[in-house]
């Protein structure tokens, strides 16, 4: 994806005021810690969805070990926070938009008519690149009717099931609540 | 009472599984199929997930349950964008000869 090629553009500036804002990562540390860390996260991981089984080590470690060399490859993703109300929030947002989508989806599949006037659009979010980036393109796809098609620069080209939609008021929708989530605003 | 709540929920998610392969069958084109996939078998495995962690015995297993939830669910949203920027670079070329 695109959006990590741009991670020195780093984060915009942030208030320091709110007590409830979370630091959850520290600024890009250096390749061997990201590798611990990682290769610990993906080792509870797999520990956990094996119920700690030993013999599962076998697959377990080598698995863990590409997944952590992964980041040799990759840059590192800009230091991002967390404001823990806003992510209750967009949790809770974001369960009732899929279920809506979902539904949706499913009643024009259903449909004998089939009810589609599909097409494209383009939209340009002010979003960081980085974490919130990713999580708003990620979503728009499971919202009513929209789907992350491609991802060019800046710009995001949703394809739509009916484009006769007000995407542009969902999206601004969207981003709010993202930015919210990472006390961006 | 709770196997019967949970019997609920995995129909309710059958159907949603079975609206997105009706979408897969009928929709015109790969972005439109993309969506069927995309967001009813979400769905549908949320609320087969939530009736199957309903039924599960131990914290441990209801966690196991999310946790492939939540792989899943960020897989497929990942996979829906990669197949649809392809799908739109091959058209891309096609349109280009």
């Amino acid at each position: 994806m695109r959006q990590t090629e741009r991670q020195t553009d780093s984060t915009p500036p942030q208030p320091e005021n709110r007590g409830s804002v979370v630091k959850l990562e520290a600024a890009p540390a250096s390749p061997w810690r990201r590798f611990f860390l990682v290769a610990l996260t993906l080792g509870l991981i797999w520990a956990v969805l094996t119920d700690f089984r030993l013999d599962a080590l076998a697959f377990g470690v080598p698995a863990v070990l590409a997944g952590a060399a992964l980041v040799f490859v990759l840059p590192a993703s800009s230091a991002w926070r967390l404001s823990p109300r806003g992510a209750l929030a967009f949790a809770l947002w974001f369960a009732v938009q899929s279920v809506r989508g979902a539904i949706d989806v499913a009643l024009r599949a259903f449909d004998p008519k089939l009810p589609l006037r599909p097409g494209f659009r383009r939209y340009t979010p002010a979003l960081p690149a980085g974490a919130p980036r990713v999580l708003f393109l990620n979503t728009i796809t499971l919202l009513p009717g929209t789907l992350t098609a491609e991802v060019s620069g800046d710009t995001v080209v949703v394809h739509m099931l009916d484009t006769r939609a007000n995407l542009e008021a969902d999206l601004n929708a969207l981003e709010t609540r993202v930015a919210a989530m990472f006390a961006l605003s | 009472m709770l196997e019967f709540l949970a019997a609920a929920l995995i129909g309710l998610g059958t159907v949603f599984f079975v609206a997105g392969t009706v979408g897969l069958l009928r929709f015109p084109d790969i972005f439109c199929r993309l969506h069927a996939l995309t967001k009813a078998d979400g769905l549908g495995l949320a609320l087969i997930a939530l009736g199957v962690a309903l039924l599960a015995d131990g914290a441990g297993e209801v966690f196991r349950i999310a946790l492939i939830w939540f792989f899943v669910a960020v897989a497929g949203a990942t996979c829906g964008h990669l197949i649809a920027s392809y799908a739109r670079r091959v058209k891309a070329e096609a349109d280009d000869d």
